[in-house]
């Protein structure tokens, strides 16, 4: 197996910190940790290239130092690539993270690096790629090469990869389905057991925490405000012009309400897969209230109604699509002096 | 921004603001049970709450 | 209130003269079935079949799959309130075929999760090896409504038929010696005898208000649970009749079956007779339809688990999607801040299967989470030998599955707790 192996200037044994500026250099055969590492993972495993660069050369010419590895990676006719370990040093998780998620994404072969669930490289990398967790303290390093071995092993002989506790990798902060012995129900009987009678148990999921948002500014004179219609429940013209996928959407449209007093039921369509559509169907004012806040606007409570309401389906939908969706509505509403903005959520 | 949903879990864990109840999943801003005249006072009511809100410094 | 169940293994279904239950050989006089099924005029026919256990088959759209039980004299009656009076369920004996089922197939698939498909019943392939149902017997009823009735009608009457089968199918069992029984001990919250164990309770979904039901639609001893509160149910009223699903259920879908063997209040009955929980009663909870609702509906349930059954512990299981999610937190945010811990049962409902897209509940006291799969896990749909539909539309709606999705094999993402299929963080 030929493994080409990446390590900073420290591990590389150039020097400390005032060596950080150096560039990428080759050598032949394993070098630092990498000695171990090569008897840990055993056969005819050999790392046959040991790539070392500085920490700080690394990331202020990251596009420049991915591309020299990948090529030197290919050239090796590698078929594993290591990076690291990294335990707390910041600069040296950013590139290798960077550096094996390039390579597994160029170059489709296993990757393995290792680094402190607290480094800035394990946020930004958890997710693509399997990172051992070697903790703070470099006097681990036999601990998190044997690891890291054991798990680039897997890799290669394209194994099953076991849980986070397991293999010893970050949580990755993905999901998959797997069928088990036991019932949902058995399962669940024996944790609320567990949990009553005080022993340990481990929830099968832990919930995710939302980043608070900072609360805007109150509007200080509404009735010279520009307001703006916003909904989540799918609304569009009849046809659905722009397509707008009734669950997981991936676009959202702009609607003209110019002229218009209220919604007529015949003028649109409902999108969005998660309610019972008949009474927006029947009168879209239920949904987005057009007719209400005409009024509003005629008796002078807000300055003027925008002529468009956006509209999109919140049905089943990752954030991924909604972050990217709510920015670019925000954008919008940015763009056209919006003042305030109406959300109506089914 | 103020958002008006009946959903008031999930806008409360997500960290919306201002948030003002909806009058139900099927129909947010109206009520099929009622008269035409007193959906539109539903809904101006709602409205006004919604508008209120926009103009608060308070969390809702 | 004692429920014993007398099992009947059955091994094989066969269409004969006379319907008779001999050794584990089940024959079927499907005239006297359908004279039986065609009482209700709503109906114009009705078709049966027959499918084995791994049979190289698939049937579809699955609308309900039940074991054929029926109540032996001197106790309650067969499906309360949908075949008979609305008698309290649960009491005296009932003689059940195991290894058996009654599987009725709709003309249309139900729509919502299920799409164009809807449930299937895949006998065997790869998919089958996840769902209880393919290695069970299965008589399938194929009703086929008159046209011109409205579509709450057609679904009373599939509904109706497939009780009716069961009970046919179950009274041949009457007259024969049971292979085993058994008998539940009296559970409840004042029951005797298990003192100092923890006192567990289960409360269940049963509805969700995203939809309102029909007027004639039959959930809870025949009524449609429009505008009901949450309810105590003994245990055995689950197992024995009193429930079934609505005619729409989201995600992994449910099946009488899985109420009359309902896994949740089963392994709690278990642990009940082993001694190592007391096991105080079942409430039924609706999901709300708007926030109001569910205020109410949460609060009742967690007051009737705290104030009345008196529970330490509960176990709470969901039916659909995401508002009967939020529904069940909010249910286990209550009891925990009552002094009730809670474990619940949910199902991954991340498009894209990433943690951070996951849960719609973040209460860190809600901390004991059984984590269900079925979203993006699908199988091949290999040909098989034998295709059974409701109708030649259904038919084709099926004839181009090449893949098949966790949702749409009956069985696979069972919600009362049957499934195996866990998400796996990781």
């Amino acid at each position: 197996m030929r493994v080409v192996h990446y390590l900073n200037q420290f591990f590389g044994g150039v020097g400390g910190e005032e060596r950080a500026g150096m560039r990428l250099e080759e050598r032949e055969g394993a070098a630092g940790p990498g000695r171990l590492l090569e008897q840990l993972l055993g056969g005819n495993a050999k790392i046959v290239k040991t790539l070392v660069c500085g920490d700080n050369y690394a990331v202020e010419h990251q596009d420049e130092v991915i591309a020299s590895v990948l090529k030197k990676v290919q050239e090796a006719k590698a078929e594993l690539f290591i990076a690291g370990p990294c335990f707390e040093a910041g600069r040296y998780g950013m590139i290798s993270g960077a550096l094996c998620s390039a390579v597994q994404s160029e170059l489709a072969i296993p990757v393995v690096t290792a680094m402190a669930g607290e480094n800035p490289g394990a946020d930004l990398y958890r997710e693509a790629l399997y990172i051992i967790d070697s903790g703070p303290s470099s006097a681990k390093m036999r601990d998190v090469l044997v690891k890291m071995a054991e798990l680039a092993k897997k890799l290669v002989a394209r194994e099953e990869i076991g849980l986070p506790g397991e293999e010893g990798y970050l949580r990755r902060g993905l999901i998959r389905d797997e069928f088990v012995e036991q019932t949902a129900a058995k399962r669940l009987v024996d944790m609320i057991m567990a949990k009553v009678t005080g022993g340990p148990f481990e929830s099968e999921m832990v919930p995710t925490s939302f980043e608070p948002i900072p609360m805007p500014p109150a509007v200080k004179d509404l009735s010279k405000a520009r307001v703006m219609l916003i909904t989540d429940g799918g609304l569009v013209p009849k046809g659905n012009p722009d397509r707008i996928e009734g669950s997981a959407a991936t676009r959202w449209g702009a609607y003209s309400i110019e002229g218009l007093d209220d919604l007529k039921g015949d003028d649109y369509e409902i999108s969005h897969g998660g309610y019972d559509p008949r009474f927006v169907q029947e009168d879209p004012d239920r949904l987005v209230p057009l007719d209400a806040m005409r009024e509003m606007e005629r008796e002078g409570k807000i300055g003027k109604l925008h002529n468009e309401f956006l509209s999109t389906s919140g049905l089943a939908n990752p954030l991924s699509n909604t972050r990217r969706i709510g920015r670019e509505m925000a954008e919008k509403v940015k763009k056209e002096g919006i003042d305030a903005v109406i959300l109506t959520s089914t | 921004m103020v958002q008006i949903t009946s959903a008031l879990p999930i806008a409360k864990m997500v960290g919306s603001n201002r948030v003002v109840l909806g009058h139900g999943i099927v129909h947010v801003a109206g009520d099929a049970s009622l008269s035409f005249q007193e959906e539109k006072e539903l809904r101006r009511n709602l409205v006004r709450d919604a508008l209120k809100a926009l103009q608060s410094a308070e969390k809702e | 209130m004692r429920l014993t169940l007398a099992r009947h293994p059955v091994t094989d279904i066969r269409f004969e003269t006379a319907t008779r239950l001999e050794g584990t050989s089940l024959f079927v006089d499907v005239e006297e079935l359908r004279r039986n099924i065609l009482e209700d005029d709503s109906l114009r026919n009705v078709d049966f079949e027959t499918v084995c256990p791994g049979e190289n088959c698939r049937a579809a759209p699955v609308f309900d799959i039940i074991e054929p039980r029926a109540k032996e004299a001197g106790g309650s009656q067969d499906f309360p309130g949908i075949l008979g009076s609305p008698v309290t369920a649960g009491m005296g004996t009932t003689h059940l075929l195991a290894g058996a089922a009654v599987t009725v197939l709709g003309e249309r698939a139900a729509g919502g999760s299920g799409g164009a498909i809807g449930r299937v019943l895949e006998m065997s392939g790869p998919a089958a090896g996840g769902s209880p149902y393919s290695s069970l017997n299965h008589l399938i009823v194929i009703p086929h409504a008159r046209s011109g009735i409205p579509n709450h009608a057609v679904q009373k009457a599939y509904r109706v038929a497939g009780l009716k089968a069961s009970v046919y199918l179950a009274r041949a069992a009457l007259s024969q010696r049971p292979a085993s029984i058994e008998t539940f001990d009296p559970v409840g919250p004042t029951e005797k005898g298990h003192e100092g164990l923890p006192r567990v309770a289960y409360v269940g979904q049963i509805f969700s208000r995203q939809r309102k039901p029909e007027v004639d639609e039959q959930i809870l001893y025949g009524a449609n649970t429009d505008g009901m509160l949450p309810v105590l149910l003994h245990p055995d009223e689950w197992l024995d009749g009193a429930l079934v699903p609505s005619y729409y259920s989201s995600l992994g879908g449910a099946e009488t079956y899985f109420y009359q063997n309902h896994p949740v209040i089963t392994e709690l009955y278990r642990r009940h007779h082993a001694r190592e929980l007391n096991f105080v009663g079942t409430v039924a909870t609706i999901a709300g339809s708007d926030n109001e609702d569910r205020d109410r509906n949460c609060r009742a349930a967690a007051s009737l688990v705290k104030w009345v059954l008196n529970a330490e512990a509960a176990v709470l299981t969901k039916y659909g999607g995401g508002v009967p999610h939020a529904d069940l937190a909010e249910t286990a945010r209550l009891l925990e801040g009552m002094g009730v811990r809670t474990a619940v049962m949910v199902s991954d409902m991340s498009r894209d299967r990433r943690v951070e897209s996951a849960l719609l509940f973040n209460f860190p006291e809600v901390n004991a989470i059984v984590y269900c799969g079925g979203n993006g896990t699908s199988w091949n749909a290999p040909q098989v030998e034998r295709v059974i539909t409701g109708s030649p539309e259904a038919g084709e709606a099926l004839a181009g599955l090449r893949e098949i999705g966790a949702y749409n094999v009956a069985g696979v993402a069972n919600q009362q707790g049957a499934s195996r299929l866990r998400a796996v963080v990781y």
